[in-house]
């Protein structure tokens, strides 16, 4: 697994999102699921319910998909990679809207676009074929 | 070229893409056209150097990069020199200066790899698999930095800014002290 980078990305990542699907639960008491305002995880990143729920999807996704082989990892590191970069821009309109339906701030945009960019960059470029990886 | 420096060469292509594209609310029909053109041929290139193990059409993709930052200098100019603030203030400045930021960067790598030559035949060494998600964790988080308040301050963006937390424009605002009277 260490040898392909789109495994090991999609278990790094993969667990880091289901932690922060866990962790989200801890500052969205009272917060209900679709609520445009949620509770701030880590002291940045606005969360809900719905937020939370999708972190966990996501990150199942990616872990077991970095678990099982390197195409699976390599089709769904390029598909949420998509996906986020499609919500990061998203996520640009509906801040502060009734349709806020993720509690996004700015910084979950950060997060967002610096995601899609790491999943999209490896998804695409990473254990193609004709590559040679060095030892080192 | 190095897997690393091409990866971050497709960040650049891609946020100045989505940057230009963002211009495209707010501009002129014609000049929106253009920015929607050069917007998604730059975001198109930026996706095609993730994906294939060669630079597509490097030349013309330095002088693609080039072009918009030598226009945007040459408008700068032009409205101080004309005393004609409102030219250079029909382009939100902040997006334009990170795109350009990220266009001398793409211009400056394909021009040294333009200058150094390359081998057709040549297989690309892949780096070791934790240095290569290192760098491209550096390389994503440096540009989702600069992309997301460049994307947000621009009139998309402002557009759809909450009209409680608009703090972003607040600081153009001159607030003088109230005179007692």
């Amino acid at each position: 697994m260490s040898k392909s980078p789109n495994r090991l990305l999609g278990v790094i990542f993969g667990a880091v999102y289901v932690l922060i699907g866990i962790l989200g639960f801890t500052v969205t008491s009272g917060v209900s699921f679709f609520a445009t305002e949620g509770g701030l995880l880590l002291g940045i990143f606005e969360v809900n319910i719905f937020h939370n729920v999708a972190h966990l999807l996501i990150g199942a996704a990616l872990l077991i998909a970095g678990l099982s082989n390197v195409r699976a990892a390599k089709t769904v590191n390029s598909v949420v990679g998509a996906a986020y970069l499609a919500l990061g821009l998203a996520g640009l309109f509906l801040v502060g809207t009734a349709l806020n339906i993720l509690a996004l701030n700015v910084a979950d945009n950060v997060l967002h676009f610096a995601s899609a960019a790491i999943l999209l960059a490896v998804g695409l470029g990473a254990d193609n074929s004709r590559t040679v990886t060095a030892k080192a | 070229m190095p897997t690393i420096t091409r990866t971050w060469l497709a960040f650049a292509a891609i946020g100045t893409g989505l940057i230009h594209f963002a211009l495209v609310i707010g501009s002129p029909l014609a000049l929106g056209l253009v920015l929607a053109a050069l917007g998604l041929v730059e975001f198109g290139w930026g996706v095609l150097t993730f994906a294939r193990e060669t630079l597509v059409a490097p030349r013309v993709a330095l002088v693609v990069a080039l072009v918009p930052v030598v226009g945007w200098a040459l408008l700068l100019v032009t409205s101080s020199v004309s005393e004609a603030p409102e030219l250079a203030a029909s382009f939100a400045f902040l997006p334009l200066a990170v795109a350009s930021v990220f266009e001398l960067f793409a211009v400056a790598v394909l021009g040294v790899h333009l200058r150094r030559g390359r081998d057709p035949e040549a297989v690309p060494v892949f780096p070791s698999v934790f240095r290569y998600l290192l760098g491209l964790a550096v390389g994503a988080v440096v540009v989702a930095g600069l992309t997301t308040p460049a994307l947000a301050a621009t009139e998309a963006g402002l557009f759809s800014s909450p009209h409680g937390e608009t703090q972003t424009d607040e600081p153009y605002v001159l607030n003088l002290p109230e005179h007692g009277h």
